[in-house]
């Protein structure tokens, strides 16, 4: 108790002592775990519409015409069998039109029905829905192999893989341009704790010669670079919690339908990301200065 | 406090010390002499295991300071008080607060801090001082200041690295009193000085040190042969 209360307070002396190096610290602090922040939302974004357009993923399969109800019956029974099959959906040749000219209809075109009435372009197809669309893949070639039956596969795998790619490539980025901006924090926050150490040699000094236990020493200091690290992701987090509802607002604007924002979980998530990096930026850094520079 | 063949040997070559023989009963008083650079605060710095020994054997309080573990350093610095030439007090505390920054930092609870610390003080007379900053006292009153810090653990060992280095005569005079007084009440005390007229005077035990070895070692007086 006696130790706590000795180290704080030493600490938020230095801190003080020391204030126009321990603010610059503080901000490139926060711009760093800002960074960090906007970093998890993104991708957490990115994500949240990549499972979003996946869940609306199907492979269809367009059947020859003029097949025997009873194969197509037997086809779809089959497919439904498959594991990574949830649904399978019959669309008929009439429908498949009717489907068409609906959307031309709803997009505010011309009504083509009724070009159509001798001739109709459409095939019959069945609709596939996967549990897991990253195995449309496998479904995909299972289908291309019913030459029989199938005329041709319609799939999305390419658009999906792309996402995909794009969600990782961010992540890489991301955690790159991260990893300069914690380096920059780092080695700041061992700067700022080293001029702490400076500006307290003679007071370290007195303390060893009276035979001070080195955590009465060292304990200040890394409490100091612990200190800078909360204060700069409160101020991160106050900031974050004042820009949220226009980042959302943005967000769902850019996105329509797809469900992004600032759940509950994502906030929890983003918090304890803010906080778990400042404390230990702060804690790690202040942590190798008293080791480089105290003997 | 014994030193038994011991040898310093600092990195860069330099032989600080040369097969030095030293034994300190408990209770004495003595004079380190000698010339800058004779070894005198390479010594000091032995015994309060800020260096340890190249070679030989360093025991202080029965603890043989070359195989104690780090973490007992500061124990045994405790037991050991330590004055300077340029006293090393905190100008930003006050006198009290300066005697009461040693205790403090070595986790003292605040209810034995207080008596200790008002005990050191009246040792050395500045009771009245204790609200001042240092800059606010004579060199004499900061070096009491110092002499204070030192005693308030209670220790068995004074080490005065030149204590009247900084003073004049009469204050030095002073200094010296106050630590024949703290030698008188059983502590173990050993000041190393320049000052002729001092060790001349109080005809105590005389260690000289030259060229890293010792050149004498008697009670009595002090000829300038350096």
């Amino acid at each position: 108790m006696h130790f706590l209360r000795f180290s704080v307070r030493q600490s938020l002396q230095g801190l003080w002592r020391n204030r126009v190096m321990n603010i610059a610290a503080t901000v490139t602090m926060v711009l760093m775990l800002l960074m960090l922040a906007a970093l998890v939302i993104v991708i957490s974004g990115v994500e949240a519409g990549l499972s979003y357009v996946e869940s609306k993923v199907e492979v269809r399969a367009e059947l020859h015409d003029g097949l025997l109800e009873e194969r197509v019956l037997e086809f779809q029974e089959r497919l439904s069998g498959l594991p990574e099959v949830s649904s399978v959906n019959y669309v008929s040749k009439e429908q498949a039109l009717a489907n068409f000219s609906q959307s031309r209809v709803d997009q505010g075109q011309e009504d083509i029905t009724g070009l159509y009435t001798e001739f109709n372009p459409f095939f019959a197809y069945v609709a596939i829905e996967l549990r897991d669309p990253r195995q449309s893949r496998e479904l995909i070639s299972t289908l291309e192999a019913e030459t029989g039956l199938v005329r041709t596969v319609l799939g999305q795998q390419s658009g999906i893989d792309k996402l995909v790619g794009l969600t990782s490539q961010l992540r890489n980025l991301g955690v790159v341009v991260l990893g300069f901006a914690g380096l920059t924090v780092l080695l700041i926050v061992i700067n700022s704790i080293r001029m702490a150490l400076m500006a307290r040699a003679q007071e370290i000094e007195i303390m060893r010669l009276v035979g001070a236990s080195d955590r009465y020493v060292r304990w200040p200091f890394i409490l100091e670079g612990v200190f800078i690290g909360l204060v700069g992701a409160v101020i991160t987090l106050l900031l974050l919690l004042v820009a949220s509802p226009p980042i959302s607002d943005l967000a769902s604007d850019i996105a329509g339908s797809v469900p992004l924002g600032f759940d509950r979980s994502l906030t929890l998530q983003i918090m304890g990301i803010v906080i778990g990096a400042g404390l230990g930026l702060g804690g790690v850094g202040a942590w190798i200065s008293v080791r480089t520079y105290l003997r | 406090m014994r030193l038994e063949g011991v040898t310093k040997t600092y990195p860069n070559g330099k032989q600080a010390l040369i097969d030095v023989d030293l034994i300190i009963p408990e209770g004495d008083f003595l004079f380190l002499v000698g010339p800058s650079g004779a070894g005198k605060s390479t010594l000091i710095k032995l015994l309060v295991r800020d260096e340890t020994a190249s070679e030989g054997r360093v025991e202080v309080a029965g603890h043989d300071l070359g195989h104690m573990k780090k973490r007992a350093v500061p124990l045994l610095r405790r037991r050991i008080g330590i004055v300077f030439q340029d006293f090393r007090l905190l100008p930003r505390k006050t006198v009290y607060e300066n005697v009461a920054f040693a205790l403090e930092v070595t986790g003292t609870p605040r209810k034995l801090m207080v008596p200790a610390v008002e005990r050191a003080l009246a040792l050395v007379g500045l009771t009245e001082q204790a609200r001042q900053r240092p800059d606010q006292l004579s060199g004499g009153e900061q070096q009491r200041t110092a002499i204070a810090r030192a005693m308030v653990h209670d220790p068995r060992l004074i080490i005065a690295d030149e204590p009247t280095g900084n003073l004049d005569p009469l204050i030095s005079w002073e200094i010296i009193q106050l630590l024949l007084r703290i030698n008188e009440m059983g502590t173990t005390v050993m000041m190393a000085t320049h000052d002729a007229e001092v060790v001349t005077a109080l005809r105590r035990r005389v260690v000289g040190l030259e060229d890293g070895r010792v050149v004498r070692d008697e009670v009595g007086g002090y000829h300038r042969e350096y």
